[in-house]
C-alpha cells in the first residue's frame, strides 16, 4: 500500500473521552485521523483502552465526550468486520456455516451466502475444510475461520482485536503474511489492536502508542513503506521502529 | 476477494499432518473400548452375583421367613406366578412417567425460553421455580388429587410436576450462560433478540439442557410411583405404586420386593434411554465443549 498516506480520510475522532458508568475514565482526549486503506495498529499496556476505541467506532457504545465522524460515504454497522482474540465460533456448525454466519444474521437467501462464505474460506486458504467442526481444526486454523468470517460481509473497514494474542509464534509469523495480502487485495482499512510491538511494526502502516491512566494516545508513528517479507523481520530498519516505540511504550509506565 | 490462496497451502498442509496425526489413534480406540467395558462391567457383575449367592446363602441357613425377608428364588418366583399383574403395573407406571416426562421437557424449555427472553419475567418468576422445586411431592400429590381426582390424570400430573422444576432452571442456566464474547459477535453483526437466541442462546443451552433431561426423566418416575401410591387406587390399572401399597396391606413380602426391583429397574432403563439419546444428539459438538472447561 503506497498510497496510505494520499488515500481521503474515513474517519475522524476529535476529542474523544469515554467515562464508563462506574466512573472509570477509559479514554481522554483522543484525537486521530484514519485515512482509508490504512492498516492501523495500536499497542499500549492493557487497560489502556484499546478495546474501547474499537467499542465506540463500532456504534457499540457512544463517546461520553468528543465526535467520531466518518467521511465520504457513511459507513454502515455493516461494513465493519470484527475478529477477537478468541476465534469465536460457533461449536456446532461446520467451518462454512460459521463462516456465513454474518449474513445469515443480515438475511441474506442461503445460496448467495453459501457462495460468498466459499470466496473467504478460499481466501484465507482453508478450501476443503467446509465441512469440519471448529473442535476439528489448529488454533491457527480457527483463527483463519474466524478473519473469513469477518471478510465474508466485505467490510470496508476489519476490526482486529489482539486476534493473534493466543497463537504460537510460527502460527502468527504465518498468518501476519496471510492476513498482508488479503489486505492488499481487498483494499480494506484494517484498524489491529496488540501488545506486541514486533507484530504492530511488521504490519502496519500507522502505530499509535497508548498509555493508561487515563487511556491516551501518546503518538503516532507512520511506518514507511518497507516491503512486508522476512527479510523486513530482520533488518536494522525494523529493529529501529521497534527500538524506538517499545522505548516509548516504556517511558509512560508509571 | 477472488480466490487465490496460494502462499496459505504451505501453513494449512503443516496443519492438516496435525489432525491426520489424531486420526491415526482413532485405530487402536475400538479394543481400548472393549477392555474399558469389560474393567468396568465385569467387577460390579461378579460382586452382584455373590451377593445374591450370599443372600441366598444368609436364608436359606438361618431359615428366617419369607414375609420378613425373601430369598432371591422367592422373589423370582413372585415375579412369575404374578408376570400379568406386574407387567399390567409396569405398564401404566412407565406410561405416566413418559407423558409427565415429555410434558416437563417440553414446557420446561418454553417456560424457560421466555423467562430467558425477558430479564422483568425472569426476575419475578424464578425465585418461585426454585421455592416449588423444594415442596416434596408427598405434599404436592394430595392436592393434585384433590384438583383432578385420582386416577392417571393426577399421576401423570404429579410426574410432570417434580420433573418441569428442574429442566427449567436447568434450561435457564444454560441460556444464561452464553458465552459473552459470543453475544458481542453477534450484537456487533446486529443480531435481533430471536437470533440470537435461537442460532446461539439455545444451541449453546443443549449440554445444559440435556442435563436437566437426565434428572427430569428419574424425577418423573418418582413422581409417578409417588402418584400411583396416593392416586392410584380408583384408576383402574393401578401401576406400580399402587400395586406396592396392594402388596404392603396383604403382607406378599416377595411380592413387594419384585415390585420394588422392577421400579428401579424401570428407572435405570428410563434414564439410560434418554441418556442415550441425549449424548447422540450431542455428539457432534458438545465434547468439546466439555474438554474445554
Ligand atoms: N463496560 C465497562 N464498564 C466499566 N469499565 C470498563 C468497561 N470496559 C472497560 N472498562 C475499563 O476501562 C478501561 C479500559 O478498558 P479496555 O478498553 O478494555 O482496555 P484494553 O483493551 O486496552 O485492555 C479499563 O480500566 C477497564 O477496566
Ligand atoms: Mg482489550
Amino acid at each position: 500500500m503506497n498510497t496510505a498516506v494520499q488515500t481521503p480520510v474515513q474517519m475522524t475522532l476529535t476529542g474523544v473521552g469515554k467515562v464508563y458508568a462506574n466512573d472509570t475514565t477509559a479514554l481522554q482526549n483522543v484525537n486521530l485521523e484514519i485515512r482509508r486503506g490504512e492498516f492501523y495498529s495500536f499497542v499500549g499496556p492493557s487497560g489502556c483502552g484499546k478495546s474501547t476505541i474499537f467499542k465506540l467506532i463500532a456504534g457499540l457504545s457512544e463517546p461520553t465526550s468528543g465526535s467520531i465522524e466518518m467521511n465520504g460515504e457513511e459507513l454502515s454497522k455493516e461494513d465493519i468486520g470484527f475478529v477477537f482474540q478468541n476465534a469465536t465460533l460457533l461449536p456446532w456448525r461446520p467451518v462454512l456455516d460459521n463462516v456465513a454466519l454474518p449474513l445469515e444474521l443480515k438475511g441474506v437467501g442461503k445460496k448467495e451466502r453459501r457462495e460468498k462464505a466459499q470466496e473467504a474460506v478460499d481466501l484465507v486458504g482453508l478450501s476443503g475444510y467446509e465441512e469440519s467442526l471448529p473442535r476439528e481444526l489448529s488454533g491457527g486454523m480457527q483463527m483463519r475461520v474466524s478473519i473469513a468470517r469477518a471478510l465474508t460481509a466485505r467490510p470496508k473497514l476489519l476490526l482486529m482485536d489482539e486476534p493473534f494474542g493466543a497463537l504460537d509464534e510460527m502460527t502468527r509469523q504465518n498468518l501476519h503474511f496471510e492476513l498482508l495480502r488479503i489486505w492488499q487485495k481487498t483494499e480494506m482499512t484494517v484498524l489491529f489492536i496488540t501488545h506486541n510491538v514486533f507484530e504492530s511494526v511488521f504490519l502496519s502502516t500507522k502505530v499509535a502508542i497508548m498509555s493508561a491512566g487515563p487511556g491516551r494516545i501518546t503518538k503516532v508513528h507512520r511506518i514507511p513503506d518497507y516491503e512486508r517479507n522476512e527479510r523486513f523481520r530482520s533488518s536494522p530498519e525494523f529493529s529501529d521502529w521497534v527500538g524506538t516505540i517499545s522505548e516509548e511504550l516504556h517511558q509512560h509506565e508509571a | 476477494m477472488s480466490q487465490e490462496s496460494v502462499a496459505a497451502t504451505d501453513t494449512v498442509k503443516q496443519e492438516r499432518l496435525d489432525t491426520a496425526g489424531q486420526k491415526r489413534t482413532e485405530a487402536g480406540r475400538f479394543t481400548g473400548k472393549v477392555r474399558e467395558i469389560s474393567g468396568r462391567v465385569l467387577p460390579p457383575a461378579a460382586a452382584f452375583l455373590i451377593g445374591i449367592l450370599l443372600w441366598q446363602a444368609v436364608v436359606m441357613i438361618t431359615g428366617v421367613p419369607p414375609y420378613i425377608l425373601p430369598a432371591p428364588t422367592d422373589i423370582a418366583i413372585a415375579a412369575a406366578e404374578n408376570a400379568e399383574r406386574l407387567q399390567t403395573a409396569v405398564l401404566s407406571t412407565m406410561l405416566s412417567s413418559v407423558v409427565g416426562f415429555i410434558a416437563s421437557v417440553v414446557l420446561g424449555i418454553g417456560a424457560a425460553v421466555l423467562m430467558a427472553s425477558s430479564k422483568m419475567v425472569e426476575r419475578s418468576l424464578y425465585p418461585y421455580a426454585i421455592i416449588l422445586q423444594t415442596i416434596p411431592v408427598v405434599a404436592i400429590a394430595p392436592i393434585i388429587v384433590i384438583w383432578f381426582g385420582s386416577g392417571l390424570n393426577a399421576i401423570m400430573m404429579i410426574a410432570f410436576i417434580i420433573a418441569f422444576f428442574p429442566m427449567v432452571s436447568n434450561t435457564l442456566i444454560g441460556l444464561n450462560a452464553t458465552e459473552k464474547n459470543m453475544k458481542d459477535l453477534f450484537h456487533l453483526y446486529n443480531a435481533s433478540r430471536w437470533q440470537v437466541m435461537w442460532k446461539l442462546r439455545f444451541p449453546a443451552a443443549l449440554p445444559f439442557i440435556i442435563g436437566g433431561m437426565k434428572i427430569s426423566c428419574t424425577l418423573a418416575v418418582i413422581g409417578a410411583i409417588v402418584g400411583e401410591y396416593i392416586a392410584g387406587g380408583s384408576g383402574g390399572s393401578g401401576g406400580l405404586g399402587y400395586a406396592i401399597t396392594v402388596a404392603a396391606s396383604r403382607l406378599q413380602t416377595p411380592y413387594l420386593f419384585t415390585l420394588g426391583l422392577s421400579a428401579s429397574v424401570f428407572g435405570i432403563v428410563f434414564f439410560l434411554t434418554v441418556n442415550y439419546f441425549s449424548s447422540r444428539l450431542l455428539r457432534s459438538w458438545h465434547d468439546s465443549e466439555l474438554k474445554q472447561d
